[in-house]
């Protein structure tokens, strides 16, 4: 082994009985350092961390190399060299306003590793994320509340409403979090911790962490109006971006219900509907346009829902719906708007639904007059009916036309399908009170909405107490049945 | 109390120094000898402010320069015994950040300077509790 001299500076000779340098064997820096600590052992613990790194206020030089520029502690070492320990030296005219602070407040805020911080948290305490925004977006611990810093004192409540619980506060450093729960301590938290190094540290410490989902700045722009109300907020956009909601035709309904669904920024709207587009289609159907008549419907309403908002994912269906595709279709949606011009489409779509749980947003228009209503016998807070409820069997086709036979004013469906796109946001973002076991009723002539109750059948085949799902019939059939 | 001696022509070549960098903080190294709490300045040294960035209000001296004066005063039989930097334009007093990056058993001599003058110079040292405690400057003819 070689010998290696190290020299002692001036403020540390009282932890080597006051020599200025002292003679040790080893291979390396780091084994030289270590036996230096083995005699005197003060040393070690101002020259290196308890993990065995060379702490920061010191150089080590081995000859005239800093140690730092060649291998660190595993530099070898030969016999006869020298090893000098430099303290760093530092200083200046003043500190600023926020380190005098920072100082104070490391010697009042009780800090912690973020290891033990989890641990807390496992336990009980609460875990405040103050960070930014672009902070979070590169992960946060698993139920981290990211509260912000502007409006920590205003929200801590709905997450910690016990002033005596245990609050952790972290952000990304280590210092904002000291300034956040000197404010938290104010506020009247008792027991107000700040995690030390923040969520760096967190991450270099292989803690677990998640990244979170949030808007980008195109969507916090583009949504804007929707973020300014607490009802929807970024949550509440978040939520609409992962809904998804099948629109049961694009005509009239469906044309207005998925341009309003597709503006609010809902992530995937699947349009089932196996029509081409028709020139007496635009009278009312204002997805499609002129040049587009005799394209499929399903087409011609992407290119103008994406033009609007080209986040917005559209799956097309360009099928015709029946009782082998319906659950194929339907089970991967949130939400089915029901715009359908017939009878055995209703009837099908409420049964779908019914059996997967899926509520059905219901519109329907006729001349100058249309209904809205949501049929979802499945609703946490109260049961309502289903359409089968409320119309057990189809009206004959003399008292039910189509537009087509009936004919209806174009505007008309436009009020109804973004009554639809109401309807269907609120239960997206379960706000307020839906069209459960109610049916809106406009009279365009009138100018009149009047609201009709709907009662549930507790008999009901498909969606009454005891009901067992009967199984999908043959619909057509059904629907012509009834004029017998 | 603790003192620290030095000659006049040291002082004077200590006070050229911290004039010739104004309006920048000037550092260095005091070389000697310490018996107890008594520091003989043998030497006084200037050694480069690493902190280009805030040189008019920081300073941290580089550490070769720090390594070389060592060096040179092991060879006379002297040690490091302190180290002196300029406040421009601010009062002598220490700073929370002088004390903050201090190290027991060293003199940390601070000169106050203008742009006319160094108005004032003091010494201290850091106590058991790390606070700085004044020392005496004693200026002698040789």
């Amino acid at each position: 082994m070689p010998d290696v001299t190290i020299r002692i500076p001036m403020p540390l000779r009282t932890f080597a009985n006051d020599l200025d340098e002292v003679v040790v064997e080893g291979a390396t820096v780091g084994e030289a350092l270590k036996a230096l600590g083995a005699v005197h052992s003060g040393i070690t613990e101002r020259v290196m961390t308890p993990e065995g790194q060379l702490r920061s206020f010191v150089n080590v030089y081995l000859g005239t190399d800093d140690v730092n520029s060649v291998d660190g502690l595993d530099t070898a070492v030969s016999d006869g060299d020298v090893l000098s320990i430099v303290p760093a030296v530092a200083g200046g005219t003043g500190v600023r306003a926020k380190d005098r602070k920072l100082m104070e407040l490391r010697a009042t805020i009780p800090q912690v590793m973020p290891r033990e911080a989890l641990k807390l948290k496992q336990n009980g305490a609460v875990l405040i994320d103050v960070r930014e925004r672009d902070e979070i977006a590169e992960g946060r611990p698993a139920g981290a509340h990211s509260l912000g810093r502007s409006y920590l004192e205003l929200k801590i409540e709905e997450v910690a409403p016990d002033l005596g619980q245990t609050v952790v506060v972290m952000c990304n450093g280590g210092a904002r979090s000291l300034f956040a729960a000197e404010d938290l301590k104010r506020l009247g938290y008792t027991d107000v911790r700040s995690i030390t190094g923040g969520f760096n540290r967190w991450k270099n410490d292989g803690l677990p962490f998640e990244v979170p989902q949030i808007l980008d700045s195109d969507a916090r722009e583009r949504y804007s109006r929707h973020l300014l109300m607490p009802e929807v907020g970024e949550a509440g956009q978040l939520r609409l971006l992962n809904s998804k909601v099948l629109l049961v035709g694009v005509g009239g309904l469906g044309s207005p219900a998925a341009f309003y669904l597709a503006a609010a920024g809902v992530g995937t709207l699947g349009i089932i509907d196996h029509d081409l587009v028709e020139l007496s289609n635009l009278q009312r159907q204002i997805l499609h346009t002129d040049d587009r008549v005799g394209t499929p419907k399903v087409t011609s309403a992407r290119a103008t829902l994406q033009a609007l908002n080209p986040h917005v994912k559209i799956n097309e269906h360009d099928v015709r719906l029946d009782s082998t595709n319906v659950e194929a279709v339907f089970r991967s949606y949130d939400v089915v708007v029901d715009g359908s011009d017939n009878f055995a489409t209703r009837y099908l779509v409420n049964d779908a639904s019914v059996r997967l749980g899926i509520p059905n947003v219901h519109g329907a228009v006729f001349r100058f007059e249309g209904q809205v209503s949501v049929f979802w016998p499945a609703y946490p807070k109260h049961r309502g009916p289903c359409y089968r409820c409320v119309y057990p069997e189809p009206p004959p086709p003399e008292l039910g036309p189509s537009c087509a036979e009936a004919g209806v004013l174009g505007v008309l469906p436009g009020v109804i399908g973004v009554l639809q796109a109401v309807e269907t946001i609120k239960l997206l973002l379960e706000v307020g009170e839906p069209l459960i076991g109610k049916l809106l009723y406009y009279d365009a002539l009138q100018a009149r909405f009047s609201e009709l109750k709907l009662i549930r059948n507790p008999s009901c085949a498909y969606c009454g107490d005891h009901a067992e799902f009967p199984g999908y019939v043959d619909y057509e059939a059904f629907c012509t049945a009834s004029t017998a | 109390m603790a003192s620290l001696r030095i000659s006049k022509d040291l002082l004077e070549r200590l006070e050229s120094m911290v004039m010739a960098g104004y309006p920048n903080e000037t550092c260095g190294v005091i070389a000697g000898k310490a018996r107890d709490s008594a520091v003989d300045v043998c030497n006084v040294m200037a050694a480069r402010n690493l902190n280009t960035e805030r040189a008019h209000d920081r300073y941290e001296l580089a550490p070769d320069d720090m390594l070389g004066a060592d060096r040179e005063a092991a060879r006379l039989g002297l040690d490091i015994v302190g180290i002196w930097h300029s406040h421009p334009d601010h009062p002598v007093q220490p700073s929370e950040t002088d004390r903050m990056a201090a190290w027991e058993g060293w003199s940390y001599v601070i000169l106050s300077v203008t742009r006319e003058k160094v108005v004032d110079m003091r010494s201290w040292r850091l106590n058991g509790a790390r606070q700085f405690v004044e020392e005496k400057i004693e200026i002698c003819q040789t």
